[in-house]
């Protein structure tokens, strides 16, 4: 790689998003520094929800301990799964989403900017709205599946479980906006000659979990409308005098919640499916197949909600369907696992950090997978389920899995988002105790799960079998501790310090790797033509790519540093200069956001019975709300 | 290359791994799903070695498969270049079918099992009532008359249906060495069943609550005694009887206070029920209970009371005068009700009743003499821990609705002391009556 020619190209590439200051990141309506604001944003939630199981690892690192009052420990697992799900895994795949879609594509900015200004805004208040509580002691603590009849008044009376339901009501406009936003940009902004079928894997993961949230956020909208009315306005749709049954909260919930999996999953294998095609020189394997299989576990991932309620006394005859449904999810999965390994195999395999991580989640995903195939037999989950092998599993799916696949794109997007590689030394200790603590963490919980230890218990007695291993939980946790302290070292030390990255930072074939590394704010100083799945291959390594179909205009259009002065040259230029019409900055969506929150948040003073306040406030939201987004509106995008 | 120095200490770290978990097999597990003593459990232990041999099998065999690959097409100087292939669709269609033969080996015997499990309960079974309360049970035996809480009885080699209910929030009934769990949900009832082995007498198991309960869910425990036919009988003729020392109980048999009763209550069709075949059993006759020396330890509740500054300070010299008596006039007399409001939320049969058995908030007390455990399991039932609780009970158990009794204690609900409530010497008049209601 000619590393030394893309260098000036680096530091100068982004006269115009060079621009820096507080401002010019509270404007910002551009598709790249709003990914990397969802970046830093997921990533300090990430460590506050690592330092909460921290907390929860203590605790139970021996029987009969009070390190944290029972009270406490309840608020640090909802909001420990609150947090990881909703402000971490969420919010960091919507970074990649952000800064890669338009990237990969071809496009110059996402469809809707402003909107997208809007998404990132309206998930940063709901953070803080959900999170600030916990520091008063008075956070959500109904568990972050928030299940009634507990979460209602009669039985949750402080304002614990207020700050939940509206937090996850705020989110979810955050995550809807996202959705209909990057849908729109895939269908509409593909460069000329992207079919569908050409576009790289981790845009084709994004189009389907932007689906699987639009289709899964109005069942919990609505679930949590229902409790928002019923501990607000007097409602009964949870209330049990009433005769409410309990099961429609857990329907609704689930049939949220488990497609929720699959948008945590989705993105993580999209990045994978980069990884291991760039460091083993060879195109993804079964191309087709793996689009295919990503739509089926989508599809199929609404039509097994009720795997999480096998002990609720559904009836055998809804038991073993869902039972069945649920093992079908495995086919299309075993499939991606199968084909990953294919994708490696006869290739030439550079060990590089980002491709440590993609093959750490090919392996323990396969874990998390086996024990999901084990929770499916409906008699046998009856004894497993709310125990501590759940934990063990859906932790083997979410760290093992997602967040290994979050790293492993982090290490691999670096380059292409600070010009700067991250140390490959600190990122081999980061993968390496990362591994090992994942695993001291999480595989002696299928252990004590089964020994009959249930989960979300604060303590637990002496003697009962569960000592050791969760004693060697709490010390993995602790090397992952380490793990994640060396992951910020890196990251802050590599943004100034690392070895300059070329455009083409690890020789892969997709468009991202043919614009600077870090890109202009224009991104593409003329759009691409797209001939093949892998248009820089087709450009720099042709026989990677000659049994592909190729069609369209012979010449490639697509322009490359190392392969055509005329991009360096475009490069140093403005969007001003090229003559390339950019969105205007802006705060409207911001304050549209914040309208929301205090919206919301007004509604809290009517638990301390101050109504008048309470709808002062409410409807002083609201008016902000509407100001913003009617100015919004009438303003010109560009 | 650090990386192939790391791969090769993979090996060694899971054989140290699979070492710790043998040296660990070594252990007591008292909670084991994997101990099958009942029916039930079998039928799951069944599903379970199969799923762990298929989920052997796919797990040693990707694993394995994946570090060959990673091994063996790693970039070498002078290896072969990296082969282009896109796809093959024989191999593609190989490992979707695979999985899916593998699947239906699995899908069959768990519909099977499901039906199985889910049957209704075979006619004759020991029906037993499951009445879930932040954060206790209740057991009701309906055919019996008995009312009890945290501590189950059960007749070895019979069926006992458990018909699940719950007077609060959502909670989950498992015992992990007798079955699978099954909620207990509002407004619903559930149902489970299955036959502890007859040759399961003598023993004791802990049971949980599973459900996301609110403050104290890890609190919520319970313990199963299984028993002989004969030793059940007399426990439940004992249990269904009214409390020593009431009226209703002094009226039938002239027993003197504190001493054991007797149940000769108008209850034929409860004797019928319990397959008692012995005659009426003699005045003085306590009933059977589970001897509190023959409970492993791990069925003993180690919780400690709270201590160092968190303690609950009670001067332990006044037990030994504790009057039963008085404590009987202190809980039941009308005058006294606004200091020790016990009767407020307990019940304690054939004692004035302020509440019955489906409005009560606190476990039924008549036979609590006879119990073990105390505040959900969590407690032994000593004097001392007793006292402790009656002074200051949601100090011992966060959330407990049972109030703080005893003055000066500082209420961690109200958070506020308790101006005015019971002293020590009164509470050891309490307890003296507690305990002798065996």
């Amino acid at each position: 790689m000619a590393t030394t020619a893309a260098i000036p190209a680096t530091g100068a590439a982004h006269d115009a998003s060079s621009e820096s200051g507080l401002w010019s990141w509270i404007a910002t309506v551009d598709h790249k520094r709003i990914g990397t604001l969802y970046l830093f944003t997921a990533l300090f939630f990430f460590l506050f929800g690592g330092l909460e199981a921290f907390l929860i690892r203590l605790q139970l690192a021996q029987p009969n301990q009070h390190l944290v009052s029972a009270e406490f420990y309840n608020q640090l697992f909802t909001m420990h799964g609150t947090t990881m799900v909703f402000l971490a895994v969420m919010p960091l795949s919507a970074a990649f989403f952000n800064y890669l879609i338009p990237l990969q594509i071809g496009a110059r900015d996402v469809a809707f900017p402003r909107l997208n200004a809007f998404s990132y805004w309206v998930y940063l208040l709901g953070g803080i709205f959900i999170t600030v509580p916990i520091f008063f002691q008075v956070a959500p603590n109904g568990g972050w599946f928030g299940y009634a009849p507990l979460t209602t008044i009669q039985f949750s009376g402080g304002m614990n479980i207020d700050f939940w339901v509206m937090g996850l009501q705020i989110l979810g406009i955050s995550s809807l906006a996202a959705a209909f936003n990057f849908i729109t940009t895939i269908i509409n902004m593909r460069a000329p000659g992207m079919t569908l079928m050409r576009m790289p894997m981790f845009t084709w993961m994004s189009f389907i979990v932007q689906f699987l949230l639009v289709l899964a956020f109005p069942p919990i909208t609505i679930a949590l409308v229902f409790l928002l009315f019923d501990r607000f306005f007097g409602t009964q749709f949870y209330a049990i005098a009433a005769g409410a049954d309990p099961l429609l909260w857990q329907h609704l919930f689930w049939v949220f919640g488990h497609p929720e999996v699959y948008i945590l999953i989705l993105p993580a294998f999209g990045l994978v499916s980069e990884i291991l095609p760039t460091f083993s020189k060879k195109p993804l394997f079964g191309y087709h197949v793996m689009v295919y299989s990503g739509i089926m576990i989508g599809f199929l991932g609404f039509g097994v909600w009720a795997h999480h309620m096998f002990a609720v006394g559904l009836g055998a005859t809804a038991d073993a369907i869902f039972a069945m449904a649920t093992m079908l999810i495995a086919i299309p999965t075993g499939v991606k696992i199968f084909n990953w390994i294919a994708t490696i195999w006869g290739g030439e395999v550079t060990f590089t950090t980002p491709m440590k991580f993609a093959i750490g989640l090919v392996a323990l995903f396969t874990i998390g997978g086996i024990s999901g195939v084990m929770h499916s037999s409906a008699p046998a989950d009856t004894q497993q389920t709310d125990t501590y092998f759940v934990v063990a599993h859906f932790h083997y799916v979410l760290f093992g899995g997602s967040i290994m696949g979050i790293f492993g794109g982090i290490y691999h997007y670096f380059p292409k988002m600070f010009g700067r590689y991250m140390s490959e030394k600190l990122g081999t200790w980061h993968f390496w105790l990362n591994f090992v603590g994942m695993n001291l963490t999480f595989f002696p919980m299928h252990f004590s799960g089964l020994l009959g230890m249930p989960r979300r218990i604060y303590t637990y007695d002496a003697g009962q079998g569960w000592e050791k291993f969760n004693l060697a939980s709490t010390i993995g946790t602790a090397l992952l501790v380490i793990a994640t302290l060396v992951f910020v070292i890196n990251f802050l030390k590599s943004r100034k310090g690392g070895a300059p990255a070329p455009n083409d930072a690890w020789g892969a074939g997709t468009l991202e790797w043919s614009i600077p590394s870090p890109p202009p704010d224009y991104n593409f100083a003329e759009i691409p033509v797209v001939t093949s799945r892998y248009p820089l291959w087709d450009l720099k390594h042709p026989e990677m790519t000659a049994d592909l179909a190729h069609s369209g205009p012979d010449a490639m259009t697509i322009t490359d540093a190392h392969a055509t002065p005329v991009h360096e040259e475009t490069g140093h230029k403005t969007a001003a200069e090229l003559g390339i019409p950019m969105p205007f900055p802006t705060v409207k969506p911001l304050f549209t956001a914040l309208g929301i929150v205090i919206m919301f948040g007004g509604l809290l003073f009517m638990h301390l019975d101050k109504f008048a306040l309470a709808m002062t406030i409410t409807l002083g939201g609201a008016t902000l709300l509407v100001g913003s987004l009617y100015a919004w509106l009438t303003s010109p995008l560009e | 290359m650090s990386f192939f120095r790391l791969r090769r200490f993979a090996p060694a770290l899971i054989v140290a791994a699979a070492a710790l978990t043998l040296a660990a097999c070594g252990d007591q597990y008292p909670n084991s799903t994997f101990t099958h003593f009942t029916d039930n459990n079998r039928i799951i232990g069944a599903l379970w070695d199969r799923l762990v041999f298929f989920g052997t099998i796919v797990f040693v065999f990707v694993e394995a498969l994946l570090i060959f690959t990673i091994i063996k097409f790693r970039k070498r100087p002078g290896g072969a270049p990296a082969r282009q292939i896109h796809g093959n669709a024989a191999l593609e269609i190989t490992w979707t079918v695979i999985p899916a033969l593998i699947l239906v080996m699995i899908a069959v015997p768990t519909v099977r099992a499901i039906y199985k499990t889910q049957a209704k309960a075979p006619d004759g079974s020991l029906k037993v009532e499951v009445i879930g309360h932040q954060w206790w049970w209740e057991f009701r035996y309906p055919e019996l008359g008995v009312v009890t809480a945290n501590e189950l009885y059960l007749p070895a080699g019979r069926t006992v249906n458990f018909q699940l209910n719950t007077r609060d929030v959502l909670h989950s009934f498992w015992t992990p060495q007798l079955g699978g769990k099954r909620d207990l949900i509002t407004n619903r009832t559930n149902w489970l069943w299955y036959t502890p082995d007859s040759s399961l007498a003598g023993q004791v198991f802990n049971g949980f609550c599973v459900e996301y309960c609110g403050s104290s869910h890890a609190n919520m425990r319970f313990r199963v005694y299984t028993v002989t036919a004969d030793q059940f009988a007399s426990w439940a003729k004992h249990q269904a009887a009214d409390a020593a020392g009431s009226p209703a109980a002094a009226a039938t048999a002239s027993v003197p206070v504190a001493a054991a009763s007797v149940a000769a209550k108008p209850a034929a069709p409860v004797v019928a029920a319990a397959n008692v075949t012995a005659a009426p059993a003699a005045v003085e006759d306590p009933g059977y209970v589970f001897p509190a020396d023959k409970m492993p330890a791990h069925t003993v509740p180690a919780t400690p009371l709270p201590s160092g500054d968190r303690a609950i300070a009670f001067d332990e010299s006044v037990l030994a005068q504790g009057s039963a008596t008085a404590g009987r006039e202190l809980i039941t007399n009308m005058a006294n009700l606004g200091k020790a409001p016990c009767l407020t939320c307990h019940v304690v049969k054939g004692e004035m009743a302020m509440v019955n058995n489906d409005n009560a908030r606190g476990p039924n007390l008549t036979h609590f003499g006879s119990r073990h455990t105390l505040g959900g399991g969590l407690f032994k039932s000593d004097a001392p821990t007793l006292a402790r609780w009656i002074k200051n009970a949601p100090h011992m158990k966060p959330g407990s609705i049972m109030p703080t009794l005893g003055a000066g204690e500082f209420n961690p609900v109200t958070k506020q002391k308790m101006a005015s409530g019971l002293d020590d010497r009164q509470i050891a008049d309490i307890v003296a009556y507690l305990m002798s209601l065996k």
